[in-house]
């Protein structure tokens, strides 16, 4: 199985938590979304509470589940989101 | 121009927000003169004294400020988004929405709406349901900056 090492941005509460704007997650190809958030709760359980109701966007558009993910595309956490 | 969304560094002084729809003041004013508009609704957010402290079983703690991160250029896109959802959804003449990106202080303004309609129903339920999707949908978050004290 061929892995991958891919940083995701993290912002608000879990870029505080990470004490960074990215982290990195190793997921296997091919890869979605829904494994990249898996992969991030995996591997990074500090970020867990931001993780409930999170989504992930690829490059820059908030991504489905199934979205694919590839070591080249721009990954964002997108959770605990609160504009105002 | 039907829905208008920018998001300006640092607080929406007054100052700034003439600054940043100083490109946009004649379509403002055309709509002013225009004769359609029968109410108009402006909504400011301020940064309050305190906020929840998430490492302190959300006690309200002091607050210094806020910093105000956003994931460009996908938050500037989801708030022009979101602005013309809301403004066709609630048959507004116009909506305007400013964000701030960074610092902004206690007692300042970190978000600025103003709906532009024939009636106010359609201005007041806009603001409401704007707000409500900005909480939930739009990439930006609040850090707060806690004041120190002693």
């Amino acid at each position: 199985m061929n892995f991958v090492t891919i940083d995701v941005l993290v912002f608000g509460a879990a870029h505080v938590c990470a004490k960074s704007d990215r982290v990195s997650v190793r997921i296997a190809q091919p890869a979605t979304a829904a494994d990249v958030l898996a992969a991030l709760a995996a591997q990074h359980p500090q970020l867990a509470f931001t993780l409930s109701a999170a989504r992930l966007a690829v490059n820059q558009s908030l991504a489905q589940p199934r979205t694919a993910v590839c070591a080249l595309d721009e990954l964002a956490l997108i959770s605990m989101v609160g504009g105002g | 121009m039907k829905a208008l969304a920018l998001i300006v560094d640092g607080a929406l002084t007054r100052q700034a927000e003439t600054a940043a729809l100083a490109p946009h003041t004649e379509s403002l004013a055309a709509l002013e003169r225009g004769g359609t508009v029968g109410a108009t609704l402006r909504f400011e957010g301020i940064v309050r004294e305190t906020e929840a402290d998430l490492n302190n079983t959300n006690a309200p703690r002091a607050l210094a400020a806020l910093h105000y991160q956003t994931y460009d250029p996908m938050a500037q896109r989801a708030l022009q988004e979101l602005a013309n959802s809301v403004a066709q959804q609630h048959a507004l003449t116009s909506l305007i929405a400013l964000h701030s990106r960074g610092r902004v202080e206690v007692g300042q303004i970190s978000f600025v709406l103003v709906a532009h309609a024939a009636h106010r129903a359609e201005t007041l339920a806009a603001i409401t349901q704007f707000i409500d999707r900005m909480k939930k949908d739009l990439p930006i978050w609040k850090l707060p900056d806690w004041k120190v004290v002693g």
